[in-house]
């Protein structure tokens, strides 16, 4: 027996471990307070109802494994199939829209990397029965204010719309070589790739002239771009859906988040379900995207009757990455949360009966089980920070430790004296 | 009444960990890093960066690992080729140089948006050249070619397809593996970190896949070059996420650099 754990999971502990957790609980408060109630999918499904739903990539990183009966089963690498799964074949006569936000682990098998695992925990929500522009804003304004919750700063959502490619190839009739030509290069941004295809592929004048301007379907200047891209159109479906960025970026003017969007319409890599808006949410000092979405119109409909839905997740693991860069680059790192004070009762009911008065009102104790002396208790104290030390000899006698480190006694508990450590330990709980 | 307990002794781990801030300020004092790839191409890509009138690092011997340019604009850090994507998929620099073979062999998600026009070669499946029995005319009839197994026929117009299991010693398992299963022959790739010439010297392997130049190497230890698998120069690769938040300075950068390849 060795204490190894199998490659790419790992173990959460002290700090890291509640700082997560608490992360975790603040991301799903900032979706409720948006009346997005919570679902608990269950943590592996038919495989059969998940791998039809995604593309190769994603579907070549499932763990999958046989159930005693021989069905296969696969662990949730999303859980955006699962409500829709969920709603689709269970809460279809349910009034719409359904709002749902859910968080939890994940998994992939993939190369494990900054702030990912092949087991990671996301947070999301789904917002189904909603077609609507204003629904797409709310999920991004909602994505936008979760990771304002989460403390990062400087992030950029990059905004594209899957219908507006698909109805580009559409127009220009390529065979399956070609299509795959220009997919490689815009999922590269390759110049030379796009000459390559360009060369190579006989298009009209007009045709040619939209696949020239796809490079420069991207930045910060909303409203440029989604004019230069007006110009380009070549059938009802790219029309449709740069009207309908259109009308998701005037939906979105209430909520304060337009400086922080960039519009890619070459961006196509997405999860294989998405119809429609679909985004990313990128942060300085992190490689990849902390949250990603999209509208999803045809999911539901495979479970039951179909419904239009939109919806978004965050990478939990790596939205702790990009914050503690951020925060080494702020120089404001290293505040650590206080433990729980640790009491010794020697023996005495009394003590006990008193402890559980102040757990009730709402301090952190732990209790002494090793009939420690004073002095161990308090070398155990100064090796896993915890700051108060009480000791009962007919009412506690409260020990903290002071700013050189030695443990100093300040006399007969006074419970005020400990309400500024607990106002310390409730600023890291959600609020 | 006061007490005093001393604290313990609590070790050297508390200063290692004070110490990481300081680590990550040379980091953050440049708004780009450049990830450049040593050897081969390491000169090649300075002297294109200065040509496309980049301010680049003065002293390139330093054992620095991160090297600021003259201006001080800019980080550059010289790694290893086949870590520059990595380096930049990561986002640990938001641009780098290196080949295409490169790129195409350890299969990032990174931006590629130029070729640069230096670092040209090929990657090349080759085998041993068969000089004793003399031109190919005059074995095609003879007996020995009929009990020579199929994976040692290495003539240039004989297809891959027809060896089996052939072992190809190679730097580049990925692109290999993938050749050689679009013409559903399931190689056998041994992967060596360099050298792989040996391979077929010394009963190592049937086959090599490896960059070529000029191909003498390969004419000086006996090996013809049957197929190009790749053609490969050097490329500009950008990290997805610095490309839309760092927009305004990447595309200064790559207006200067397409100036020179068009």
């Amino acid at each position: 027996m060795n204490g190894h754990v199998p490659f790419g999971v790992a173990d959460y502990f002290w700090d890291e471990a509640s700082s997560r957790q608490s992360l975790l609980d603040q991301l799903m408060e900032t979706f409720r307070g948006w009346g997005y109630g919570d679902v608990i999918p269950p943590m592996f499904e038919f495989d059969s109802t998940l791998s039809a739903q995604y593309d190769d990539r994603l579907r070549s990183g499932m763990y999958r494994f046989l159930d005693r009966d021989g069905s296969t089963l696969s662990l949730r690498p999303e859980f955006t199939t699962s409500v829709a799964r969920l709603v689709g074949a269970r809460l279809h006569d349910w009034p719409m829209p359904q709002r749902f936000c859910y968080g939890g682990s994940v998994f992939r098998y993939l190369e494990p990397q900054a702030g990912r695992q092949r087991e990671f925990w996301q947070v999301g929500g789904e917002l189904i029965g909603a077609p609507s522009p204003t629904a797409d804003a709310e999920i991004l304004a909602l994505t936008a204010t979760a990771l304002k919750a989460a403390g990062l700063k400087g992030f950029r959502q990059i905004v594209g719309h899957i219908r507006y490619y698909r109805s580009l190839l559409e127009a220009l009739a390529l065979n399956p070589q070609q299509a795959q030509q220009l997919q490689w290069a815009l999922e590269r941004k390759s110049e030379p790739l796009l000459d390559d295809f360009l060369r190579d592929t006989p298009l009209r004048t007009g045709q040619r002239q939209a696949v020239e301007t796809l490079p420069q379907l991207v930045g910060g200047n909303v409203d440029g771009i989604l004019s230069l891209a007006e110009r380009h159109i070549q059938n009802r479906g790219m029309h449709e859906a740069l009207q309908n960025l259109r009308r998701i970026v005037d939906a979105l003017l209430g909520y304060d988040i337009l400086d922080s969007l960039i519009i890619d319409l070459t961006e196509i890599r997405n999860l294989g379900y998405y119809t429609g808006v679909s985004f990313e949410a990128i942060t300085p000092g992190l490689g990849t995207a902390v949250a990603s979405g999209g509208r999803y119109d045809d999911l539901v409909g495979r479970f039951g009757p179909s419904q239009p839905a939109v919806g978004a997740a965050l990478g939990v693991d790596r939205l702790l990455v990009a914050r503690q860069r951020q925060d080494e680059a702020d120089a404001a790192s290293g505040r650590r949360r206080p433990q729980a004070a640790l009491a010794l009762p020697h023996g005495s009911p009394d003590a006990l009966a008193q402890v559980q008065k102040l757990r009730r009102a709402g301090l952190h104790i732990q209790v002494d089980v090793n009939n420690w002396t004073v002095d161990s208790a308090i070398v155990y104290a100064a090796e896993t920070d915890v700051r108060d030390v009480l000791v009962w000899e007919d009412g506690f006698q409260h020990h903290r430790r002071d700013d050189q480190g030695d443990y100093v006694l300040l006399g007969q508990l006074e419970e005020g004296r400990l309400s500024g450590w607990t106002a310390a330990c409730r600023e890291e709980l959600p609020t | 009444m006061t007490s005093k307990v001393a604290a313990p002794y609590r070790g050297p781990a508390e200063t290692i960990e004070q110490s990481q801030p300081n680590m990550v300020s040379g980091r953050t004092e440049q708004s780009l890093l450049f990830a450049l790839p040593k050897g081969r191409l390491a000169q090649d890509s300075l002297s294109f960066l200065a040509k496309a009138g980049l301010s680049i690092p003065t002293d390139t011997e330093s054992r620095r690992l991160i090297l600021p340019a003259a201006d001080g604009s800019t980080g550059f850090v010289m790694a290893k080729p086949r870590d520059v994507p990595t380096y930049v998929e990561h986002g640990a620099a938001d641009l780098g140089i290196c080949g295409l073979d490169v790129v195409r062999e350890t299969d990032r998600a990174v931006y590629e948006p130029l070729l640069l026009p230096f670092g040209h070669c090929r990657l090349s499946v080759a085998g041993p050249a068969d000089d004793a029995a003399g031109p190919p005319e005059k074995r095609s009839g003879s007996d020995d070619l009929a009990v020579k197994p199929v994976s040692s026929s290495n003539l240039p117009g004989t297809p891959l397809r027809y060896m089996s299991q052939p072992r190809i010693a190679t730097e580049y398992p990925r692109l290999t593996r993938q050749f050689f299963a679009d013409r559903g022959v399931n190689a056998e790739i041994i992967t060596l970190g360099g050298s792989v010439e040996l391979g077929p010297i010394l009963g190592l392997a049937d086959l090599i896949v490896d960059v070529v130049q000029t191909g003498t190497t390969l004419r000086m230890n006996g090996l013809v070059e049957i197929r190009t698998i790749l053609k490969s120069q050097a490329v500009l690769v950008v990290n997805r996420a610095s490309y839309q938040l760092k927009a305004a300075e990447i595309n200064r950068i790559i207006e200067r650099m397409r100036l020179l390849t068009t």
